[in-house]
């Protein structure tokens, strides 16, 4: 417990140092409104491709529907800060009503679906995403396809900052525990992880799940930010903009996530100026990442502080003897 | 005689028209060690199967310990005591060897979701008693020094062994080995010899094993069922099995003289 307060206690301080980092940006005017939109931006999808490779990288489902779960946390906030929960109180209600919806739901179209693996599971998923979308385009409190505008903005770079931390912790001490091993175990080799007493279905259920409930604070978070959301917004394209951002850090690795996120955050908004050609390098960065790299910036490595902390008590062991 | 561990009644597996297993009986009492054999295509691994509850039987029962468990799931089979290690290795081969033993453990204790995600004292209690378990597996078993290491980067003999440590750590009542020493070389067999020995001996569970390898079967089976075309053939022990002249037809050869 010793050894991991040192390496807990060095997350939790390059948490509060980046806060404080960005804090003072904002205050003497280095970062403007269009990078601070970037940074909002940037944590949302942290928290969406961190959910995404909870799900990919570690209980190996391949996943395409995270966009659903995106859209139902997207409109519980939208709906329901519009209806009368016009307060941060009531954000945060609406917040916790999707993430509620999100997991419902997860567990009805998991259920079926992980009887499937592989190609097949994507294309269920794909599919159960698009049902979510038909559902919102055509139903009355949506709005349907023109969906919900001037809702009330309460996401502030601070809120997104403290969620994604938060989310973030949470899914990486899930996978450091006992359900985290069995998750994988699953993802490794699943007819021995059965073979070992491990009830696989239900461990890729609460895989899923978890990634269902973060994706839904992500879209809460990103509809009370841009203020208005459609189902449009909430596509496959969207499903596999969060599926790049996972491919790209290394499925299995959080940290990677992290990494590929901020990059491609910051290639984003710097494309922007490039105009038509944005996309173009866009895609051609990918491609050339795929082609020299495709494990991914990160692989199934970590950054971690225990490990540097363990490499310099062993350097300094070696250089005693 | 006591009441077996593990009891098999008239169990049939048909896939199709082919009968893969044909009426085939077998008991495994406390603490003893039974092994399986029969050349290849004889229906050894689909008995397997139908024991621990990968495919359920067409006809017949399987009882542990007195209690059904025919149709039960594989994951339900395995936490109510039948644990086993596979013909072509199944590691969960990107862990550590350590997690792979902590996950056989998952079911042997509790750990809350919440506990674990707010890093709660219980959850370092359950960690470190969880791991104080499996160091100790594994010490026994020689493997501590690698207990780092990444499961799929052991050698071949090294993996063999932390698959049946893995199998040992969900405390079996009854633990498979689906041919250990295939693709073991002499030396690598006598030290599998031992440690099959050691895990009826010190760990008191029962050993039902699958095996090609006539030296290691009559080395240490206490008693041989002999398996040929889904039928059972012979029951018996070894010298009794050795001297069979049915089973030597079948399954040690034409000549008679065939010293196993």
């Amino acid at each position: 417990m010793k050894a991991n307060l040192k390496s807990n206690l060095s997350w939790l301080l390059l948490m509060v140092v980046g806060f404080v980092l960005i804090n003072f940006l904002v205050v003497i005017g280095v970062i403007d409104s269009f990078t601070e939109n970037m940074l909002v931006t940037i944590g949302i999808n942290i928290i969406l491709a961190v959910g995404l490779n909870l799900v990919i990288g570690f209980s190996g489902q391949f996943s395409l529907g995270h966009a659903g779960f995106m859209a139902i946390g997207a409109y519980a906030t939208g709906i329901m800060t519009l209806g009368g929960f016009d307060s941060f109180g009531g954000w945060i209600v609406s917040v916790l009503v999707g993430m509620a919806i999100a997991a419902v739901v997860a567990i009805i179209v998991g259920i079926p679906c992980f009887r499937l693996s592989g190609d097949y599971l994507a294309i269920a998923t794909m599919g159960a995403a698009e049902i979510v979308r038909i559902v919102l385009n055509n139903m009355k409190i949506t709005n349907g396809p023109a969906g919900l505008f001037n809702i009330p903005q309460y996401t502030t770079w601070p809120l997104v900052y403290v969620l994604t931390c938060l989310t973030t912790i949470v899914t990486v001490n899930f996978i450091h525990s006992r359900g985290g091993r069995a998750v994988m175990s699953v993802r490794d080799n699943e007819i021995a992880a059965e073979a070992m007493g491990i009830n696989t279905t239900r461990w890729k259920l609460a895989a899923f799940v978890l990634g269902a409930v973060t994706a839904a604070i992500a879209g809460s978070l990103s509809a009370s930010y841009i203020q208005t959301i459609a189902p449009s917004n909430y596509g496959i394209m969207q499903s596999v903009s969060i599926l790049i951002i996972v491919v790209l850090g290394g499925m299995g690795s959080m940290t990677g996530t992290f990494v590929a996120a901020v990059v491609l955050g910051i290639l984003d908004t710097v494309l922007q100026s490039f105009g038509v050609l944005r996309m173009v390098i866009y895609a051609i960065v990918l491609i050339l990442m795929m082609v020299f790299k495709p494990s991914g910036l990160m692989g199934t490595n970590e950054l971690s502080f225990a490990r540097i902390f363990n490499y310099k008590k062993a350097d300094k062991g070696e250089a005693k003897a | 005689m006591t009441t077996p561990i593990l009891e098999a009644k008239e169990l049939t597996q048909k896939f199709g028209g082919l009968t893969a297993v044909d009426n085939v009986s077998l008991h495994v009492g406390v603490d003893e060690l039974v092994a399986l054999i029969g050349p290849n295509g004889a229906g050894k691994t689909t008995l397997f199967n139908m024991l621990t509850g990968v495919n359920a039987p067409t006809e017949g029962d399987v009882y542990l310990a007195g209690e059904k468990i025919t149709g039960k799931k594989a994951y339900a089979v395995a936490q109510m005591g039948i644990s086993r290690t596979f013909q072509n290795i199944r590691l969960f081969s990107d862990m550590t060897v350590l997690e792979n033993v902590l996950t056989a453990l998952t079911n042997h204790y509790k750990e809350s979701f919440v506990s674990s995600v707010l890093r709660l004292p219980s959850y370092y209690k359950t960690e470190d008693a969880m791991k104080e378990e499996a160091m100790k597996l594994l010490n026994d078993f020689g493997l501590a020094s690698v207990a780092e290491n990444r499961a799929g980067n052991l050698p071949y003999g090294a993996q063999r062994r932390v698959e049946i440590v893995r199998a040992l750590a969900t405390r079996p009542k009854v633990i498979f080995l689906d041919e250990p020493a295939a693709g073991m070389n002499p030396e690598e067999t006598a030290d599998l010899t031992r440690l099959i020995k050691k895990i009826q001996s010190e760990y008191h569970t029962a050993v039902l094993l699958i095996e090609h390898d006539m030296s290691l079967v009559m080395n240490i089976a206490e008693r041989i069922y002999v398996l040929d075309h889904g039928h059972l053939l012979a029951e018996g022990t070894p010298k009794e099995i050795q001297d069979n002249p049915e089973v030597i037809k079948a399954y040690l050869g034409g000549d008679a003289d065939a010293d196993a």
